[in-house]
């Protein structure tokens, strides 16, 4: 029930289409579709990720190679730099990082495709999420 | 054992391997470790994820002596998958005291469940030998980011000096920075590495 009312207030509130980033995203069932792909996420964590953020936008980040969680740290040490991040989670059931970027950001995927090699893993693809 | 063993070595290093002497990129390590061969506290930062410089204040326990080494490792080979990750190290030392050197290879492989992983060292000191273990692992469960998570293994490793082989387990828990790996045998006592990311 809980997670029902979450999928519904995220679909209802806080995804939007992102036109500057040529994204789409909308809400079918329980899932989150960005330009028509579901997106594998974990929603209770999702769920948490997202509590308290606003004026925000969320990259949701394919990443290769992240086996463990002390591997992973490398990965949030770096982007925590960048005053630009709001927070940031590590799903490594899924193998995504989940990046809250200001509105303001301009998100360049090749900028966190480097900042994930310094970790030496590989970034394949990413979603944004307005919040 | 001995043939499985080389055959094992020799398929890892066809198929390439990957490990963790190294930390991301600006990162730094302390290290402390404790085995029969010898104790050890180990400093290491890493300038790139491919390569790491440090340096080892060491008590060698076979010639009763301390050292100082300064240790190079390189990523000579990284394959990263969606569930798996494998590398394959270069690693040496040399000796601030004297002509004493180090060098081999070090690999694994390992997804979120299991671990797979060797090293190889030639060290020339006072009698030149060769250490080499390798490490199998599994999670009992899987841990999410900022977990306390646990790994089960079985460590089998042999020197050159004594040329026994001793397989004996091994626990290896970590939380956020912090590494503790622990294993006991009744020939070779204690096993104890501590490990410390900042």
């Amino acid at each position: 029930m809980i997670r029902l009312l979450f999928i519904s207030t995220l679909s209802i509130n806080l995804i939007s289409s992102d036109e500057d980033h040529h994204m789409h995203q909308n809400s079918h069932n329980h899932d989150v579709y960005v330009q028509g792909e579901k997106l594998e996420v974990d929603q209770e964590r999702f769920k948490s990720f997202l509590y308290g953020l606003t004026n925000s936008q969320v990259a949701v980040v394919n990443v290769n190679g992240m086996v463990c969680d002390f591997c992973a740290r490398g990965i949030e040490k770096t982007f925590v730099k960048d005053k630009a991040v709001k927070r940031i989670d590590i799903d490594l059931e899924r193998g995504k990082v989940l990046i809250a970027y200001s509105k303001e950001k301009e998100i360049d995927f090749d900028e966190i495709k480097s900042k994930i090699l310094l970790n030496g893993q590989n970034a394949i693809d990413f979603s944004i999420l307005n919040i | 054992m001995g043939i499985y063993i080389k055959i094992f070595f020799i398929l890892f290093l066809v198929l390439n391997t990957e490990a963790r002497p190294i930390s991301y990129s600006d990162g730094h390590t302390l290290m402390h470790f404790n085995d029969n061969m010898k104790e050890s506290i180990y400093y290491h930062y890493s300038p790139s994820f491919k390569y790491s410089i440090g340096v080892e204040e060491l008590n060698n326990k076979i010639f009763d002596r301390s050292e100082t080494n300064l240790r190079f490792t390189y990523l000579v080979n990284r394959k990263n998958t969606k569930n798996s990750q494998r590398n394959f190290y270069f690693q040496s030392a040399v000796s601030t005291k004297n002509s004493n050197f180090i060098y081999g290879v070090h690999g694994d492989w390992e997804t979120r469940r299991y671990f797979i992983g060797f090293d190889y060292k030639e060290v020339k000191n006072i009698i030149d030998y060769t250490d080499k273990h390798i490490l199998l692992g599994l999670a009992p469960y899987l841990g999410e980011y900022g977990d306390f998570h646990t790994w089960l293994m079985v460590k089998s490793k042999k020197n050159s000096i004594n040329n026994k082989q001793v397989t004996y387990p091994v626990v290896k828990f970590f939380r956020g920075n912090l590494l503790l790996e622990l294993g006991y045998d009744k020939k070779t006592d204690w096993d104890i590495h501590l490990m410390f990311r900042f």
